[in-house]
Parts: structure tokens; C-alpha cells; sequence
């Protein structure tokens, strides 16, 4: 076995699932689940923290129903939207979308005021996932690739 | 969309080589030094031409160098390649730690505001 290596220690946990083609974020709030939802589905909530740049969106349209739309358009990236369908919205657990050919899907479970938050995105196949990491949509990969990275790091240093 | 071959796309293809745990697992241990096809054989209950083939994608993905003909010349990382996936990864890291960390920015002064 390789050596165990030092790793940067992240508050959100990254993994892919690569038998289900699901990339899945977990991070733990101080927030009851029905303000983590209301942040989701809100226009002008979403449009606070969704640009990672921490710019307000420029443009961030919501039309919560079953079959309804959504749009976020960044200002640094005004021709690279976010967009897409939602599939399922139930307050407060469950809220899933399709967007760019995957299911999106974010689940809240937890007590009182805190929660935890998975967000999964579930790729059609193997080569869909690929596409998509590829593309560099709102990914990160398996810890066994960060492994993978480390061992490589370490053994350029040795 | 156009979907891209494995082989137009050196990130592409090397995705596709680290898609399979048994190449993962012979990148694992070249990671610790180079290794000749029996070495790299030696954990798995797998023939030869299985372990080649697999090789030959990471090869082939620019993940590792070596080989060529003659079987028993060793194979080692191409550290650069994996730098890129590296790098490319922190991005995504990066993107949604930002994201995430607005999110509880904003609920925490949505609850201050609260009575």
C-alpha cells in the first residue's frame, strides 16, 4: 500500500460515484433545511451566492413548478448560463433539476438548525460523466484521483 | 454539443484512462517508482494482454511512458499529465468552495437580519 499523504483538509466533501455517473458535494450548515431550500429556489437569494466569483448574477429567472425553468447567468460569464429544468420541488428535503443533460439533484436531511447538504449530479453514462468533467461544469473528482495527484506530487519531490 | 473522441482530447483521454480501478490501482503503484509489465501484473489475477491493453490506454492518454516493444522495459508516470488533471480538478474544487462558502455567507447574514 502507498504511504498515507498529507491532504489539504476541505470543508466540502467531493466524490464520484463512477458505477452511478453521480459527482456528490456534501457540506454541513448552521441553517434550518427550509432556509437552505428558500435559498435554492428564490431568485434573489440565488442570485446572491451562485456566482462562485461572489459577484451578484446578472440575470437569474426562476419559475418553480414542476416543468418550469430556471436561468443564472454570471456577469463574468454572460454567454456560459446555467440553465434548466426542475423536476421535483419538495420543500424542505428535495429539490431536483435536469440541466445540461444530468439530474441535479439537492437533498437536505438534518434537525433543527443544522443540515446537511448533498448536491448530486447524476450523468446519463460513463462517457456523458466524462463530458462533463471534461467540460469543466461545476465538477471535482474521486478521492481516488486526489490520491492519485498526492502520490504523483510526492514522488516528483523524492 | 459535439462530443469529442477520447483521443481528440488528451484531458479527455485521461479521464478515460483513470476510469478503470485497475489502471487507477497501476498508476498507484508506479506513483511509488517504475514498475516492468510483471511487476504491474503481479497484484492482479489478470493475462498479460489484459494488463497490455490497459497500458496502452495509459500510454496512450499520456499518463505514463516507457514500454514501446519490448516488454520488459519499465514504465513510469508522466508526472506533467497528471499536474494537468491536477490543476484542472482544483478549479472545480475551487468553484464550488466559493459557491458553497457565498451560500453560508448568505444564510448567516439572513439570520442576523431575522428578530
Amino acid at each position: 500500500m502507498p504511504p498515507v499523504l498529507e491532504k489539504t483538509p476541505a470543508a466540502m466533501g467531493l466524490t464520484i460515484d463512477r458505477q452511478t455517473h453521480t459527482i456528490r458535494l456534501v457540506r454541513d450548515f448552521s441553517a434550518p433545511r427550509a432556509q437552505i431550500f428558500e435559498a435554492w429556489t428564490q431568485p434573489d437569494q440565488v442570485a446572491v451566492w451562485w456566482d462562485p466569483a461572489g459577484l451578484r448574477l446578472a440575470a437569474c429567472d426562476i419559475d418553480l413548478r414542476p416543468g418550469g425553468g430556471f436561468k443564472f447567468v454570471s456577469q463574468g460569464h454572460p454567454d456560459m448560463a446555467f440553465s434548466g429544468t426542475y423536476l421535483e420541488i419538495a420543500p424542505p428535503d428535495r429539490l431536483v433539476f435536469e440541466a445540461m443533460g444530468a439530474t441535479g439533484r439537492v437533498l437536505l436531511e438534518g434537525s433543527a438548525d443544522q443540515t446537511r447538504m448533498a448536491v448530486e449530479i447524476q450523468c446519463r453514462g460513463a462517457e456523458h460523466l466524462e463530458q462533463f468533467l471534461k467540460m469543466g461544469v461545476d465538477i471535482g473528482t474521486a478521492q481516488t484521483l486526489d490520491n492519485l495527484v498526492a502520490y504523483v506530487g510526492a514522488s516528483e519531490k523524492a | 454539443m459535439e462530443m469529442q473522441t477520447a483521443n481528440s482530447d488528451p484531458m479527455g483521454s485521461a479521464f478515460f484512462a483513470l476510469s478503470d480501478p485497475t489502471r487507477r490501482a497501476m498508476l498507484a503503484r508506479l506513483a511509488q517508482g517504475e514498475a516492468t509489465v510483471s511487476e504491474l501484473m503481479a497484484p492482479f489475477a489478470l493475462s498479460q494482454p489484459t494488463i497490455s491493453k490497459h497500458l496502452k490506454v495509459l500510454e496512450k492518454a499520456g499518463l505514463i511512458v516507457g514500454g514501446r516493444d519490448a516488454q520488459r522495459r519499465p514504465r513510469r508516470l508522466a508526472p506533467e499529465a497528471l499536474k494537468d488533471i491536477s490543476e484542472w480538478i482544483e478549479r472545480f474544487r475551487n468553484q464550488w468552495e466559493g459557491r458553497l462558502n457565498n451560500l453560508d455567507a448568505h444564510l448567516a447574514a439572513q439570520r442576523q437580519k431575522e428578530p
